[in-house]
């Protein structure tokens, strides 16, 4: 199937979604309404930190809202296309997930396609918010090279979100477990790229740079938009934030296909 | 009438369920440990190399980060607040209703259990290595260790009731996610889990003083650091007994309209 026809039945399949949840419509606000709130709970907690202290590793309040606000982003499009992926296991386990398997189209974008969840426009609200405000703070530039390298970066973030989503539900291929693994590692995992990383040990820094590449979805990004330094890193590294979201998502698909292989192979 | 040994059953069963589990307990642990990870780097950023603020030594600071996180260890062990709002949502709830003891109360025993599990074989090893290792401040007086303890207990009913009376919700609304957010937010700041009240603006900490949080978290590490001492310490539990209290009634209150809710609906 070429690629047209691909997101043609993308639309179908998540339009029907949508208006599945349109029909909740106060569940609907109740969510976003949420998701708002915990949001600027967090940054609430940025600010009364940054109350007494003026700095955190020399990122002032503003500077680290907005890179909050980058992650925010990146990660309501990655709950969008990637989200249920940590699911997996209890598709595995009800046996709901054959159905992937007999349609003739590829079952990694059937399974991506299955569910499209329009309560994170809460974090596109938030974080939009949040970049029009710090942009007047900071007094920062928008220029047209800048825009673009932001939303290329908020790319990169969603394929390496998105990536590490795969990974771990492709887990659930060997292990029948997945949705466990997102709570325990990535969930808290990801609350350390709120704040700058600078202000972590230097192998945990390593680490969120080149194994599990987080840095790449909002530090190194953001630390190029403000000008700010990176300590250890070369300077400007966030400009292969796009480059680095590639790589990991072809990884993690590699390892998907791979998973699913020996899926078909147990015969379940 | 309370039968003591009834309860006491669930607690022994949930300990022995947690030891099958033990997955869950590793994993636990390693979330734990990871924002353990991130609250002390952040304390030492925030720091950065003063020996004090607010009249509190970085060592202290860091001890009630430490202390802080070995607590939300502690309160996050028992039964998830997801878990009652499943059985709400499902109905299974009701089979509970009909069964000779109170929900409540069967609950808070069987917590009793997990949490007892999961001191003794993840926290209290891991943080006591922690503390043999780490420059932070330990009380100096037995009397200070026994108070803490005391008060940490006394959290931890407090933030039981609390967010049980939240988890109840759920049969008045049909969606309560919301809410949830909004009920963790306020108990992970106003409590001081993360930023001690100390640090808070003024207006915010007297109001965070006005509301229940701060006995779960706030209270049981000033104690331990030493930031509260003498009188101030039985005020302060004071404080504390009247929370529980109060929250004991609400969850009470809640309850009471809830189950009659499921009796009307008829199960």
């Amino acid at each position: 199937m070429s690629v047209l026809k691909y997101f043609d039945l993308y639309f179908k399949l998540i339009s029907a979604g949508v208006r599945a949840q349109l029909q909740y419509r106060f569940a609907f606000v109740m969510r976003i309404v949420g998701l708002i709130t915990s949001y600027t709970g967090t940054a609430a907690t940025m600010w009364i930190m940054l109350y007494q202290f003026q700095e955190l590793g020399s990122w002032t309040f503003y500077e680290m809202l907005f890179l909050f606000a980058v992650a925010v982003l990146s990660w309501g499009f990655c709950i969008i296309l990637f989200f249920h992926f940590r699911g997996l296991d209890t598709y595995i386990l009800n046996g709901t997930f054959d159905r992937f398997l007999v349609r003739p189209i590829n079952p990694f974008f059937h399974f991506m396609a299955m569910k499209f969840d329009v309560a994170s426009f809460g974090q596109f609200i938030f974080s939009i918010g949040i970049f029009i405000w710090v942009s007047f703070e900071l007094h920062l530039d928008w220029t047209v090279g800048k825009s673009l390298f932001l939303l290329l970066s908020v790319v990169g973030g969603i394929l390496i979100q998105g990536g590490l989503l795969v990974m771990i539900s492709a887990l659930a291929f060997w292990t029948t477990k997945s949705e466990q693994f997102y709570w325990v590692a990535m969930f808290p995992a990801r609350n350390l790229t709120n704040y700058p990383l600078v202000i972590y040990p230097k192998a945990v820094q390593w680490f969120t740079a080149f194994v599990v590449p987080f840095g790449f979805v909002n530090y190194f990004p953001a630390a190029v938009l403000l000008e700010k330094e990176t300590p250890f890193f070369p300077e400007n590294i966030g400009y292969f934030s796009p480059l680095v979201g590639i790589v990991f998502f072809a990884v993690a698909y590699y390892i998907w296909m791979l998973g699913l292989k020996r899926y078909k192979s147990t015969g379940s | 009438m309370f039968r003591f040994r009834l309860y006491w059953t669930f607690t022994k069963k949930a300990f022995l369920r947690s030891a099958v589990y033990r997955f869950d307990v590793w994993s636990r642990l390693g979330s734990n440990l990871i924002f353990l990870l991130m609250w002390g780097s952040i304390w030492t950023a925030l720091y950065a190399g003063r020996e004090e603020a607010g009249g509190v030594s970085f060592e202290s600071m860091l001890t009630y980060i430490v202390v802080s996180q070995f607590l939300s260890g502690v309160n996050g062990a028992g039964t998830p607040l997801w878990e009652i709002q499943e059985k709400v949502r499902t109905g299974d709830i009701s089979l509970e209703l009909m069964r000779p003891f109170d929900v409540p109360l069967r609950y808070l025993f069987a917590d009793f259990g997990s949490v007892a599990f999961y001191i003794l074989t993840a926290l209290l090893p891991l943080y006591t290595v922690m503390f043999i290792f780490m420059d932070l401040t330990l009380p100096s007086s037995w009397e200070t260790w026994a108070l803490f303890i005391v008060s940490a207990f006394i959290g931890f009913l407090i933030r039981y009731c609390i967010e049980m009376s939240f988890g109840l919700l759920s049969f008045f609304l049909v969606e309560t996610g919301g809410i949830v957010d909004v009920f963790y937010f306020a108990m992970s700041l106003l409590s001081g889990s993360v930023i001690p009240l100390w640090f808070f603006p003024g207006w915010l900490e007297k109001m965070a003083l006005y509301l229940p949080f701060q006995g779960i978290y706030y209270i049981p590490n000033a104690i331990f650091i030493g930031k509260i001492s003498g009188a101030e310490i039985l005020l302060s539990l004071g404080v504390q007994l009247f929370w529980a209290a109060a929250s004991y009634l609400l969850l009470r209150f809640v309850w009471n309209r809830a189950s009659q809710k499921v009796v009307v609906q008829g199960g």
